[in-house]
């Protein structure tokens, strides 16, 4: 049993931190909490579904088209509206109230085409899975976990040693002056909004592949991204890992202790303890928001 | 005739809702979307007392929004440590708590089955019944909140609040406290929401979690802010135009199966095009206070 509960903490650690890592690129250069981020972690989950199921496209290339159309959705919502509401107001409130809006219709155009209802790309019955070291991980699981682990370090050295990574890291921590420098900051904004919600579309596809998805799947997800981000200090990547460790970790000792009904209400608990006792995340990194 | 009846009860619940974020997001800047989860508060607190012990509608509305109180009380001294963004943060974390608490507590609110038999409002012996006597009873307390909330908000304590919704440290440089002012806010923003919870469940005599989502904190926050945040009148006509729209909806012949999706997505795109159009004037027209 002890076993099992270190492979549940892998397998929702890897997806947890992917969605952390999707939604720390957007947060790290558009500066405002898109809300909307969960609809799209949803949206490529229910694409893939609906290529896969309704038109019968085999699952990688509906896989594929399903990364695609979400990265441009997330990029044409960020051209189309923050873009122009960046240039009228630097305000980030109005951002998320914006953000707001676009999860609703969002989620409810989610309701409307696929139904409240869970769906799920699962064939057939569910597998018992493979025996390992007395505990149960199905292939998908391990799937699940090896393709989340290959994303995390990609995108650590796609920060790190890439052009378009540096650039998104000047841009988060001076947009000014790396528009001095001649770095065009929304081009830079544009593709960070891209390549998050593509991976938040492989993350929700992930999700979809492994358990089931509704409409509001998303949102839950997103939610734990983000304390794992506040938690692991906002604005650093190593953090964000670690803090989706430390979430994970007490939700599924929560659940083995107390119940698994209340994994949302310690996902909070958490989150308050941080913002009291360490309100600039473990890190301690300083954070102009927070400096009142 | 009813039916007219019963959504003037509604648009009045509302305008409880929102009118008493708006003493919140609009006077003192705290925007939470944590209104649904104590408006749901107050609908079990007094569905609970009501069913378990029996107790009159007069005792529970006040335990109710004391209980109210005390939970608004513990949780904006945690969250107003926090600003802005990560306030908004942190009360959709409450928003999200309380849903799991009315959802999975099953000894005591029966979870997703929901409390069934709620009596009717009796205030000495007089039942509230038939829904014009609710009506007026809704009205009533619209009425007074309307009055408490328009003198707050021109007392000297409403002065403060919109003076730290501006600059908080210029406020704080003027000697007033503005963690203690930013708590009272919040704490009678969430007593006065207990209110209509308790209408509402009275009204409905059946709740149930699903009632009390983030989507309900959404759809409040956004009657405050296409009321234009401050303004008490455009926020009760805010109100009633977003109830009354569902309905004209199914005049048009909208089938009933997406109907309540279509009237989120309309008052989310409301919302994206308030922001749009007033992003610019937004400060400006909620600073002018008469």
């Amino acid at each position: 049993m002890s076993f099992q509960i270190i492979i549940n903490i892998a397998l929702q650690f890897s997806i947890i931190s992917l969605v952390g890592i999707s939604f720390f690129l957007i947060f790290n250069t558009g500066k405002y909490y898109a809300i909307h981020h969960s609809a799209i972690i949803a949206l490529g989950g229910y694409f893939t579904f609906f290529f896969h199921r309704k038109f019968g496209v085999s699952l990688p290339i509906s896989i594929f088209s399903s990364i695609i159309i979400t990265g441009l959705l997330g990029l044409f919502i960020e051209f189309f509206i923050f873009k122009n509401l960046r240039k009228k107001s630097s305000e980030t409130f109005f951002m998320i109230i914006a953000s707001l809006g676009i999860y609703v219709i969002m989620q409810n155009l989610i309701s409307i085409f696929w139904g409240d209802d869970s769906k799920t790309i699962r064939v057939g019955e569910v597998e018992v899975g493979n025996i390992f070291l007395g505990a149960y991980i199905t292939d998908i699981q391990i799937v699940i976990i090896i393709v989340s682990i290959i994303l995390i370090v990609l995108s650590l050295f796609f920060l790190k040693y890439t052009n378009l990574g540096k650039k998104m890291q000047a841009v988060s921590s001076n947009e000014e002056l790396s528009n001095i420098f001649g770095i065009n900051s929304n081009h830079v904004i544009l593709w960070s909004f891209g390549v998050g919600s593509a991976l938040a579309a492989i993350a929700g596809i992930l999700i979809i592949l492994d358990t089931d998805m509704t409409p509001s799947t998303g949102f839950k997800y997103l939610f734990y991204g983000v304390v794992a981000m506040i938690i692991g200090g906002v604005g650093n990547f190593k953090g964000l890992i670690a803090g989706a460790l430390i979430l994970v970790t007490a939700q599924n000792l929560s659940a083995y202790y107390i119940d698994s009904k209340w994994m949302d209400a310690t996902a909070y608990v958490i989150l308050i303890l941080f913002l009291v006792w360490k309100p600039l995340g473990f890190s301690g990194k300083r954070l102009r928001k927070v400096e009142i | 005739m009813e039916y007219i009846l019963h959504l003037f009860i509604f648009i009045s619940i509302y305008i409880l809702l929102s009118q008493s974020l708006s003493l919140a997001a609009g006077y003192s800047g705290l925007i939470s979307l944590a209104h649904a989860g104590f408006y749901g508060i107050g609908a079990y607190t007094s569905a609970l007392l009501t069913v378990n012990f029996g107790l009159p509608f007069l005792i529970t509305l006040p335990l109710a929004m004391l209980f109210c109180g005390i939970t608004a009380i513990i949780v904006s001294t945690i969250s107003l440590r926090t600003v802005d963004d990560y306030f908004i943060i942190i009360t959709l974390g409450i928003q999200v708590v309380v849903f799991s608490i009315m959802n999975n507590w099953q000894s005591l609110t029966r979870g997703p089955l929901g409390i069934p038999g709620i009596p009717s409002i009796e205030i000495f012996g007089f039942p509230f019944e038939d829904k014009i006597s609710f009506l007026l009873l809704g009205l009533f307390f619209v009425g007074v909140v309307w009055f408490l909330l328009n003198n707050i908000s021109r007392s000297p304590f409403g002065r403060i609040l919109i003076a730290l919704s501006e600059d908080e440290i210029f406020t704080q440089s003027l000697g007033k406290n503005v963690y203690k002012a930013k708590v009272i806010s919040f704490t009678l923003s969430a007593m006065f929401a207990a209110i209509p919870g308790v209408l509402y469940a009275h009204y409905i005599s059946y709740i149930d979690p699903t009632s009390f989502t983030i989507d309900e904190s959404i759809f409040i926050l956004s009657i405050v802010i296409i009321g234009g945040m401050r303004n008490m009148f455009k926020i009760a006509i805010a109100a009633a135009f977003l109830v009354l729209l569902p309905e004209a909806l199914r005049f048009l012949g909208m089938p009933s199966a997406i109907a309540a999706n279509m009237r989120q997505i309309i008052y989310g795109a409301i919302l994206i095009v308030v922001i749009f159009r007033s992003s610019k004037e937004f400060m400006p027209s909620i600073q002018t206070v008469k």
